[in-house]
């Protein structure tokens, strides 16, 4: 590398950083006080009773409880070993890292700038490109929810997961009952026998025991909130760093394939694959792929959308996280139907955009 | 690896990229790398790190609990990472500190001319043109100063959207004007050595969306001066609006032109 090539990458790669950084310790702030303060069992009550509405109703939890794509999946792991139905679990996963308010603020402040003319109105780009990140992310998950809930679950969950499930659903034997649906705040140490007593998550009343632990006091999950929270920011910054240093390397054409990406920004067909091919391997945060997307402004808004979209459901890192959960071969399945609908997605929405534009 | 060890490293990892946001924000290099309202953030974006990187250091040793059960099976850990503790630090801290050693708080001539340096004028966009206010010989007067010399002082950004609005081009063909910007060598139609590019950066967020905004500066007969390539100049002349390879070009006959300081945003920004 040059000392010219240094010299634009580092500055290229700086200002990336310094944008998206922030928006990264907001969010694993927010996910290290989820992660020890949200009792496992507290969705269950937001959903409605019947499926649909429920996937529905699933689509939107990550406006209350924003988490980002990494930390998603083990939280997942443990509401569906809670009893949270597969179909909503999955639906929270894909959303969840979409629809919520730290990755609508960056998407927001990302495009703040420009505008483009809908229905011959001059619209600001962070209006459009946030709702539409938004939406089709929602509507994504929730397609998937629904394919999801009228097919069984051994098709979608490891069979480690399933039998472990199988195990807990005839009786819920003594002892094994997660704290947070008794609603207890478990404070001190005791021990005691529920009799006859009614618990939400399960809507049946039965009797069993449990020994509630010691309630730490409240300084000690504050450090493990500060820990859970330390540990997501370098998870994330990790692949934030790679995402970047590949990012200002294209950003400023010392990565071979630059020229070519550029001569293919304004393909309406090959432009958002491409883009999703890229948003695959970056494996960039939720909370800060839209810094990055933002910089690539040779590219259409319907490329830009459909790597807002994908990345934060389906990446590199994500494979080998989803497999502690899913079947290989439904992740398969899974990654070629978000593909192809996220990118019927974009090209509609570039199409709309394109409808705007007055000859 | 020992957890402790594990929050250890984690601080660090944490305390370094603090110190390089603060470190930024607090020389004043931060103006060349971000818009003006991302620029608070970095400086609550550092002080947050250093609060929680510090924070995990000195209760590296301390008891901690979450207060809640875990189901059989699902490892009561809300510490495992990704991948190996050094390895995460050798990719968080390698790129940062690499940049931050060779950085130049600039582009070079390259990679600008990747960011349209040498593009012809925009005949239409909305982009920028947006962040314009309509242009009357009035507004000229009323917010233009003047120079002793007899020259308005204009912004390039004013200069170089001109060549896409005819009733601009009017208004101002044959204009005395002043400006300031960086000046580099012309490459097209230049066999005369006559010419240069006057240019600024149009900032969106950060400087890697970075534009150019050029205009090209003819000294006709005279020699150009000998300035080093890319320094800030202040120059006044005669703006024109020829049709040159197909396209409206601004050029602006200098009649003066002299090395100047950079200004304190070198940049145009966003709404400022």
């Amino acid at each position: 590398m040059t000392g010219e090539a240094r010299q634009d990458f580092a500055f290229a790669f700086l200002s990336i950083l310094f944008e998206g950084a922030p928006f990264i310790l907001l969010g694993t702030l927010i996910s290290g006080f989820i992660d020890i303060y949200m009792p496992p069992g507290m969705m269950d009550r937001f959903l409605p009773k019947n499926k649909f509405l429920a996937v529905l109703m699933a689509g939107l939890l990550g406006a209350v409880f924003p988490v980002c794509e990494c930390a998603v999946v083990p939280v997942i792991r443990r509401l569906v070993k809670k009893g949270l139905p597969v179909s909503c679990a999955l639906t929270y996963m894909l959303a969840a890292p979409i629809v919520n308010p730290i990755t609508a603020l960056s998407t927001w402040k990302a495009f703040t700038g420009p505008v483009m003319m809908i229905y011959g109105e001059t619209v600001q780009a962070n209006l459009v490109m946030t709702v539409s990140r938004m939406g089709l992310g929602f509507l994504v998950a929730v397609l998937l929810g629904w394919v999801v809930a009228s097919i069984p679950m051994v098709w979608v969950l490891r069979k480690r997961l399933v039998d472990e499930l199988k195990n807990d659903m005839p009786d819920h034997k003594a002892g094994e009952h997660g704290h947070a649906c008794c609603g207890d705040d478990h404070s001190g140490q005791h021990s005691h026998k529920h009799v006859e007593s009614s618990h939400a998550c399960c809507e049946h009343d039965h009797s069993h025991e449990h020994i509630h632990a010691h309630k730490p006091d409240g300084s000690q999950r504050i450090v493990a909130a500060m820990r859970s929270a330390i540990k997501d920011f370098v998870d994330v910054g990790v692949y934030f760093s790679i995402g970047i240093a590949i990012t200002a390397l294209f950003n400023t054409g010392i990565a071979p394939g630059a020229a070519w990406l550029d001569s293919i920004a304004n393909r309406q067909i090959l432009a958002p694959s491409a883009l999703m091919v890229l948003a695959f391997i970056l494996s960039l945060c939720s909370t800060s792929d839209a810094f990055i997307a933002a910089t690539l402004d040779k590219f259409t808004y319907g490329a830009k959308l459909a790597f807002l979209v994908l990345g934060p459901m389906l990446d590199l890192k994500l494979l080998f996280l989803y497999q502690t959960v899913l079947r290989k071969k439904f992740i398969l399945w899974m990654a070629v139907g978000l593909f192809i609908t996220i990118l019927l997605g974009a090209y509609y929405f570039q199409w709309f955009l394109n409808q705007q534009i007055v000859p | 690896m020992n957890v402790k060890l594990q929050r250890i490293v984690f601080s660090l990892v944490v305390l370094t990229w603090a110190a390089v946001l603060l470190y930024f924000f607090g020389s004043g290099r931060i103006v060349k790398y971000l818009a003006p309202d991302f620029r608070p953030l970095v400086l609550y974006g550092g002080l947050g790190l250093a609060v929680l990187g510090l924070f995990v250091l000195l209760t590296a040793g301390e008891k901690s609990s979450c207060g809640h059960d875990h189901s059989e099976g699902d490892p009561h850990d809300h510490e495992a990472s990704d991948m190996n503790p050094f390895t995460s630090m050798a990719l968080m801290l390698v790129p940062i500190l690499f940049a931050v050693a060779n950085t130049k708080d600039s582009f070079s001539l390259a990679a600008l001319s990747r960011k349209s340096l040498f593009d012809e004028p925009l005949s239409n966009n909305v982009f920028l043109a947006e962040n314009l206010p309509p242009l009357t010989m009035a507004d000229i007067e009323k917010t233009h100063k003047k120079s002793e010399a007899g020259f308005y002082e204009f912004n390039l950004m004013e200069l170089y959207f001109a060549a896409g609005d005819p009733e601009i081009q009017k208004l101002l063909n044959g204009f005395k004007v002043e400006t300031e910007g960086r000046l580099v060598m012309e490459k097209e139609n230049n066999e005369a050595g006559n010419r240069r590019r006057l240019y600024r950066l149009f900032i969106t967020c950060c400087a890697a969306d970075a534009r150019a905004v050029p205009i090209i500066i003819d000294f006709g007969n005279e020699t150009p001066p000998t300035i080093a390539e890319n320094a800030w100049v202040k120059i006044s002349g005669t703006v024109t609006f020829p049709v040159e390879r197909g396209a409206t070009q601004v050029i602006l006959q200098s009649a003066s032109c002299v090395e100047s300081e950079a200004p304190w945003e070198e940049s145009f920004m966003r709404n400022y």
